[in-house]
């Protein structure tokens, strides 16, 4: 399970990146998860099985989910809650429930 | 308040994103960022060679002989003094990108038809003369940095149009199978290469028989110069800053969008300083506004100014949610990032806490504006510091080196701590409230 994460610069959602680590640690999901900034997104999203957006760039998801739709990789934005109390459990789980 | 915040999503919100998705914006913006480590890099040995301390010059040509500053400043020049070369290739390379045509090839292109437009020529004062003669047979620095970033963007946009419809419309030479992709790629770019040059030649040909001379002069005073007027005044930057908490309160990257726009205008401010500075460093600046004096003096925290509001958390907050959130967003917000403010805690879509996350970065405009024209603070030297650095430590190097900086952000932070104190205090008490109601109900619930 490969989830890559993007923002604008690809801080912030480096932030909710070591919480998911965790969050998958202890669910024993063998994952990669790992944030960029959203103009090199087109570099990562083969080695992805999901892309999840922060929602401050959220106004990019036209855009993403095209590049998405293009290699069957489902895209989506995480919810503002999640992402600000940096909740790694739920951001994770959100991502496993888009891959299905 | 209800009325306002739907004004937001209805009005604000639409305009924000068309901006935000537009295509040529996009590709400005991204392209730029690719000068950006450049800057940094070149910004460190700008720091080294103006460190403010008595005797350092001579301690330095003592070791390193006369000409070590000039030495120092080989890679400064490298990399301020060709912004628009990468620039020309960035933009163009991120536009093609989006038309999912070559971007090596629109890369390429656009950077031939920039110095297509540059005259190959430079004003020289030979040793013992007193005037300048034109020589020919060079590329002008001055016309590769920031003062041809314009023209170079420019370019690369009209470049990488032509490009791209003329290979949509397959007007292209194609190879049989079995010719490798590497050369079937070349022969496909050779067409609408030649077109692009044929354009920016004529251009330039048509614009050499008139008074303007050559397309960066038509381009600095147009464009340039009103660009500039506009976003190195105060109000201006009042503007901008306005824009930017409008979007985020929202919730949307408002400095990525508003920078889409302004960057290019700030990076060029910022690089007047840098020559001024890099000549004497004791020579008055002559912009206030560049793109440090946002992410430096008026962010702190990140956008809105939050560092203030995430201390108070820690040390005022009576709430256990606010407690958690301001343990959260320290570490970040020492650093400028601070989503889980915005959106922990939230200011985004929050009526109260919306209005000191807009007052608060208009106010240290304004402070830090009159401090820095009155000359009680000194201006950003031109370092590009990255947005990340930490407050008091960022001050100091923006400045090339000067505490007034430093104090400043020491000012600023207090301000805005101020400003955002009886709004804490209201969220946070409203907070508890929830909190012990919850508790209390809980408690009723499960009787002991």
């Amino acid at each position: 399970m490969n989830i890559l994460l993007c923002c604008n610069a690809g801080m912030s959602t480096s932030l909710l990146v070591q919480k998911m680590e965790q969050a998958a640690k202890e669910k024993g999901l063998d994952s990669k998860i790992w944030a960029v900034s959203a103009d090199e997104v087109k570099r990562h999203i083969d080695q992805a099985d999901v892309l999840l957006l922060g929602p401050q760039v959220r106004y990019k998801l036209k855009e993403m989910k095209k590049e998405g739709e293009a290699r069957g990789i489902p895209v989506d934005v995480i919810s503002t809650t999640d992402y600000g109390t940096l909740n790694g459990k739920n951001v994770l789980e959100f991502a496993l429930r888009l891959k299905k | 308040m209800a009325g306002f915040i739907s004004f937001l999503e209805n009005r604000v919100m639409p305009v924000a994103g068309r901006i935000a998705e537009q295509k040529h914006l996009q590709a400005i913006r991204d392209g730029i960022i690719l000068t950006m480590p450049l800057l940094i890099i070149g910004s460190l040995f700008l720091i080294i060679g103006f460190i403010p301390i008595p005797g350092y010059s001579d301690f330095m040509s003592g070791i390193f002989g006369d000409k070590w500053l000039t030495k120092l400043l080989y890679p400064v020049n490298a990399t301020f003094d060709i912004m628009a070369l990468i620039v020309s290739f960035g933009v163009a390379y991120r536009l093609a990108e989006k038309y999912k045509v070559d971007p090596l090839s629109a890369g390429a292109i656009s950077v031939a038809s920039f110095l297509l437009a540059t005259p190959y020529t430079t004003m020289f004062t030979p040793e013992g003369a007193s005037t300048a003669v034109e020589v020919g047979g060079v590329i002008p620095v001055t016309l590769m940095g920031s003062k041809g970033l314009f023209v170079a963007m420019i370019l690369a946009l009209l470049s990488t149009e032509i490009y791209r419809k003329i290979i949509q419309k397959k007007i292209v030479i194609t190879m049989p199978d079995g010719v490798p992709p590497a050369v079937a790629r070349s022969f496909v770019a050779l067409i609408p290469a030649s077109v692009v040059l044929l354009v920016v030649w004529l251009l330039r040909i048509l614009i050499e028989n008139t008074s303007f001379h050559s397309i960066h002069n038509i381009v600095s005073d147009l464009l340039v110069g009103p660009l500039n007027a506009l976003g190195s005044s105060m109000f201006g930057a009042i503007i901008a800053v306005l824009m930017v908490q409008l979007l985020w309160s929202l919730g949307l990257h408002g400095a990525a969008i508003v920078g889409g726009v302004m960057d290019p205008i700030w990076l060029s401010l910022m690089d007047q300083n840098r020559a001024v500075f890099q000549a004497d460093p004791t020579g008055e600046l002559p912009n206030v506004i560049t793109k440090q004096f946002f992410d430096l003096w008026i962010y702190a925290g990140g956008s809105g100014a939050t560092l203030a509001l995430v201390v108070l958390m820690i040390l005022r907050a009576r709430s256990e949610q606010m407690k958690n959130i301001g343990r959260l967003s320290i570490g970040p917000g020492l650093f400028n990032i601070n989503e889980p403010v915005t959106f922990g805690m939230p200011i985004v879509m929050n009526p109260l806490l919306i209005i000191p996350f807009i007052l608060a970065p208009i106010v240290l405009v304004i402070v830090s504006y009159l401090a820095m024209e009155l000359g009680w603070v000194a201006r950003p030297s031109g370092v590009a510091v990255p947005w990340t650095t930490p407050p008091i430590i960022s001050g100091y190097l923006a400045t090339g080196g000067k505490i007034s900086g430093s104090v400043l952000q020491l000012v600023n932070f207090v301000i805005s701590l101020l400003i955002y104190y009886p709004f804490f205090r209201l969220w946070d008490k409203q907070k508890l409230a929830e909190e012990q109601a919850e508790s209390n109900s809980s408690n009723a619930s499960v009787p002991l």
